[in-house]
């Protein structure tokens, strides 16, 4: 038998994506600095560039947008949301 | 003796598959499970926001979003919510 | 971290760089104010003074719902910090 090898990189399986555990500590790593949708229990969302936050979900929010039932109703330089309020963190834009 | 699996054990073998999170108000979510923390915040992909409302329900599509263990009350794993 | 135009590292760093400054404050139950930030701890608890609260009062009509603004001015106020939704600091443009 003389048949030549597969031409080696052809459907060789794809190298695994890279490590990431997925939680929520490495969520907020990969999105600070990123567009995200902060929706508060109220219903209320805030669209905005993540610029950090802490272990309570305070977050600071640049160029924010605040919408209500989807209607800009504000808009701030910056914003301090407390964290008990917050809902969920959304990335808004591929991370 | 009863063999001892933690409730959070569960959820850990969760990971990577379909888990369906209901909130303690009206209000339910659905999505790939990537991770959680011991306070059971949760890092959800592909996710749909269900709003129950006496209008009705609304579906909100969400990409890579952590969720506040706050107020989850129930988690269903391996579910798409009341659709599937 | 990206502390790119603002050199804040965390949330309180955006209270803190606006102590002085005249802030606006969302509260619980639709209350809105602005008033000059003089003190904050970790809840959140303030001091603020030279206070304009604005209070929103919805009214169902038939047609549509119509919005009542109130607004009065407090000389100095401490805000529970529980009640705190948002604090936005003025731009810092």
């Amino acid at each position: 038998m003389d048949e030549s090898p597969p031409p080696p990189d052809v459907q060789s399986p794809p190298p695994p994506p890279p490590s990431h555990t997925g939680s929520p500590t490495d969520f907020l790593k990969g999105v600070v600095g990123k567009k995200v949708i902060v929706r508060l229990n109220s219903g209320v969302d805030y669209r905005g560039i993540l610029s950090c936050l802490d272990g309570y979900m305070n977050i600071a929010l640049e160029q924010t947008e605040e919408h209500v039932e989807g209607k800009i109703t504000n808009r701030y330089g910056d914003a301090f949301i407390r964290g008990n309020n917050v809902l969920y963190i959304s990335a808004a834009e591929e991370l | 003796m009863a063999s001892q699996v933690l409730p959070l054990e569960l959820i850990d073998k969760c990971i990577g598959s379909r888990i369906w999170v209901v909130m303690k108000s009206e209000r339910e979510f659905t999505g790939t499970l990537l991770g959680f923390d011991d306070f059971v915040n949760m890092v959800l992909e592909d996710v749909t926001e269900y709003e129950i409302t006496p209008q009705g329900t609304k579906k909100t599509k969400l990409a890579q979003t952590l969720l506040n263990g706050n107020n989850i009350c129930m988690l269903v794993p391996g579910s798409d919510g009341e659709e599937s | 971290m990206d502390v790119s135009s603002t050199g804040i590292q965390e949330p309180f760093d955006l209270i803190r760089l606006s102590l002085s400054e005249r802030v606006f404050v969302k509260l619980r139950g639709d209350r809105e104010m602005t008033g000059i930030l003089h003190a904050y701890d970790g809840h959140m608890n303030l001091i603020l003074s030279d206070v304009e609260e604005t209070i929103m009062i919805v009214s169902e009509g038939e047609q549509q719902a119509t919005v009542n603004v109130a607004k009065r001015k407090m000389d100095m106020l401490f805000v529970r910090g529980d009640g705190v939704i948002l604090v936005s600091p003025p731009s810092r443009t």
